[in-house]
């Protein structure tokens, strides 16, 4: 057993760290939030030098061929410093669907132009039922000679005012069984018939409603086979969930050290709050979450990485990193007190979205759901 | 990074499971009941079961090959307790895991050459010696005095809650030598005859029908070379050891867990399985997830220490986490089984043995024996997040 990082992962994580912190603090996230576009050309570019979005795109598609331990190396780092804008959607959403479905052509052409930082992808999956289950997938694909026309409402679209390319999940054929007849479409996110709606949202998240009205799709911008896109889909949101429990491993992270620098500096009723055993208590509750959480996300992220069986790993990391790393800020905020409430402070961005994060890709409830069928319960 | 065992150490662990399955006899069940001696080791049954284990190098198999061990990884040695746990084997070995380790660490050569031996072989075993009625998480006021006779220490005090004195051979004492001075500057550690003429060791019986002891001390007579390691020292061997030491394993819990699992899969109510019940399935994949939480905190423990770290708060976090995580399974094991749970051993209609009942009213001491959640949590703040003492 080995439960460190290589070497070379422990360079990544320190460069990583090195650079958000100079490039992507608190000010710039807030900043961030009510910027439309959500990222800087800048930052976005600096990002795509030091290899970042190719981070798992192999060598001849443009990429550095690293493991997607590698990316969760720097997406926790992300989580601690609340980067903002598409990474995620263009490179764990967008470039993951390419990798798994696309043909050869299609890889090298856009997981290129994704390493360099030119394009932006997004993935279009839930609907109005906000549910992640193929039987929910309504929007319909439907065949007219050697196109496909689009036809529904899909919702909470990340980055789709960016995006070049929103690959939709849509079904061409009702099914026998739940999972079949789902395929998925390379859209084009000019074309006609798209229309794309800013949602106001909680956590600086920029997400959309994407309106398809008879979007007209070539045959050859379908990804992957016909009728047989939704296991590609459930291996994408594997690899979403636990990004997204490597996000909020970081910023568990941050939220403790905020606590910390309270709790060591202030005082009250003549000696340091951090010396009260009740704060002490919710400090070390604060710790085991963060902890637990990581070694969690840590294993589930090794395993997807090695392409061992994953499925009950998967499960229970997002379910309990969803909960813990809840608590977690929670606690932190009970730790810091009232200079913790204010929106000056940073704590409530992490509060804000480890929420979120904890409810997209399943929530803690739908993993054990999921997790029970793995048990044979 | 890898979390799995390697293929000697799953091919070891198989060999572990069929050995205890092959080995463990129902006398040996029946006696733990009888002696009320839950995890604990040292009665005759046990003994022989234990003894085999030890010719194969099983109960301290990172020890070094002279003293009988395997010098094998402490990963291997966690597996293997963590295997004994769950097959409702003693795994609670005072000799083998707590009084040999801290021998190995401060006693004399002598001391080591005249114990290391018959404790790695399962002859010999221990039990703790710490706590007393007016020390407990406060260990250091501890008071059984211990005179220096100039060629004999002559013991007078009472100690509280010594489990397994009743079965071991000797008691690992926990003594004041010295008292002036700061009360953890006067403790030294003993080694004890529990045959000594002058120890009384009287029962107490707990709320989960297992044994605990009082044990007296007047005028014990100790030789002067049971004195492990220096005099008045004891106190930072014995603090030193708890990080090495504290690890707990799910073991039985873990086990009624997975026989709760088919218990929910096998009943039905109105021809659909309870495992079909929605609140089941969220709680069952709830502890679940938290049962593997465990095996990361557990085997993170093993994996510093064969880094050559010692495991700080670390340990506090497993064993608190462990031990609630414990809790969590056996209350909503008693809610599963609804009424069933009531049921102790040897009922008309009894599930699982009456298994929940007696270990749901176990659980209780998990939080409570080898340092309360309370003090783990104050170490987990102070060591671990160097908070204001």
């Amino acid at each position: 057993m080995d439960y460190n990082f290589s070497e070379e992962q422990e360079l990544l994580k320190n460069a990583a760290k090195g650079f958000l912190l100079k490039e992507c603090k608190p000010l710039f996230v807030r900043e961030m939030e009510n910027d439309p576009q959500g990222i800087t050309p800048e930052l976005w570019q600096k990002m795509a030098e030091l290899g970042w979005m190719g981070v798992v795109f192999p060598e001849e598609c443009g990429g550095i061929g690293g493991s997607y331990l590698d990316l969760i190396v720097l997406l926790i780092e992300m989580g601690y410093s609340c980067l903002p804008g598409p990474f995620f959607s263009t490179v764990v959403l967008g470039g993951a669907t390419i990798m798994e479905a696309g043909n050869e052509e299609k890889k090298r052409e856009l997981l290129a132009a994704i390493a360099e930082g030119k394009v932006f992808v997004t993935l279009a999956l839930t609907e109005a039922t906000a549910e992640l289950s193929p039987e929910r997938i309504a929007v319909k694909a439907q065949k007219d000679a050697d196109d496909f026309a689009i036809n529904g409402t899909k919702l909470f679209v990340p980055d789709a005012h960016l995006a070049n390319y929103i690959i939709c999940v849509a079904r061409t054929e009702e099914g026998k069984n739940k999972e079949d007849g789902i395929t998925l479409f390379l859209v084009d996110a000019k074309s006609q018939g798209v229309r794309i709606t800013s949602l106001n949202t909680f956590a600086g998240d920029k997400l959309h409603e994407v309106v398809f009205n008879n979007v007209r799709v070539p045959k050859e911008n379908v990804l992957g086979k016909l009728d047989k896109g939704w296991p590609i889909i459930e291996k994408v949101l594997q690899k979403a969930a636990i990004a997204k429990c490597a996000e909020m491993v970081g910023g568990g992270q941050r939220a403790l050290e905020l606590v910390i620098e309270q709790v060591t500096e202030r005082e009250q009723f003549g000696k340091k709050v951090g010396g009260f055993q009740a704060v002490q208590h919710h400090c070390a509750n604060i710790l085991t979450c963060l902890e637990t959480s990581r070694l969690m996300t840590h294993q589930a992220a090794w395993r997807i990485s090695e392409g061992l069986p994953c499925e009950r790993e998967v499960a229970m990391t997002k379910a309990w990193v969803s909960d813990s790393c809840r608590s977690l800020v929670a606690l932190a905020h009970q730790a810091i007190g009232g200079t913790g409430f204010m929106e000056e402070h940073d704590l409530q961005l992490y509060f804000r979205r480890t929420k979120a994060a904890g409810v997209y890709f399943g929530d803690a409830d739908f993993h054990r759901e999921a997790l029970a069928d793995v048990m044979g319960l | 990074m890898d979390f799995e065992f390697t293929k000697e150490e799953k091919a070891l662990q198989e060999e572990v499971r069929e050995f205890i399955s092959k080995e463990s006899t129902p006398e040996m069940l029946k006696e733990t009941a009888e002696q009320g001696l839950g995890d604990v080791y040292g009665a005759p049954e046990g003994r022989k079961i234990i003894r085999k284990m030890a010719a194969k190098g099983w109960l301290a198999p990172t020890w070094p090959r002279e003293y009988g061990g395997l010098e094998a990884s402490e990963i291997v040695a966690y597996m293997i307790n963590e295997e004994m746990g769950y097959h409702g084997l003693p795994f609670s070995f005072v000799a083998a895991h707590m009084a040999g380790p801290a021998i190995l660490r401060f006693g004399s050569d002598e001391m080591k050459k005249k114990w290391l031996p018959r404790i790695a072989s399962g002859e010999l075993e221990f039990a703790l010696g710490y706590t007393e009625p007016q020390a407990g998480s406060d260990l250091s006021a501890l008071n059984l005095r211990a005179e220096d006779k100039g060629d004999y220490f002559l013991l007078n005090g009472t100690k509280l809650f010594n489990t397994a004195c009743h079965v071991a051979d000797y008691h690992w004492l926990a003594c004041r030598t010295n008292f002036d001075g700061p009360r953890h500057k006067g403790v030294s550690i003993m080694i004890v005859d529990l045959k000594s003429p002058g120890i009384t060791i009287s029962p107490l019986i707990t709320m989960s029908d297992w044994r605990t002891n009082e044990v007296f001390y007047e005028d014990v007579r100790v030789p002067k070379e049971n004195l492990v390691g220096e005099k008045n020292k004891g106190f930072y061997y014995l603090m030193t050891a708890l990080d090495f030491e504290r690890m707990l394993n799910l073991g039985r819990y873990r086990r009624v867990f997975d026989e709760l699992v088919a218990y929910t899969k096998e009943t039905a109510v109105g021809g659909e399985p309870l495992s079909k019940n929605p609140l089941i399935r969220q709680k069952l994949a709830q502890l679940s997830t938290e049962i593997e939480v465990v095996r990361l905190l557990y085997y993170q423990l093993a994996y510093i220490m064969e880094k050559g770290g010692i495991p700080n708060y670390q340990s506090s976090m497993e064993k608190t986490f462990t031990a609630e995580c414990a809790q969590r399974i056996t209350n909503v094991g008693m809610d599963i089984l609804g009424l069933y749970g009531q049921l102790k051993e040897g009922s008309k209609w009894v599930q699982l043995k009456g298994k929940m009942e007696k270990l749901y009213r176990n659980s209780i001491v998990l939080t409570i024996y080898g340092g309360t959640s309370e003090i783990q949590r104050n170490i987990i703040a102070m060591r671990g997040l160097g908070l204001p003492v």
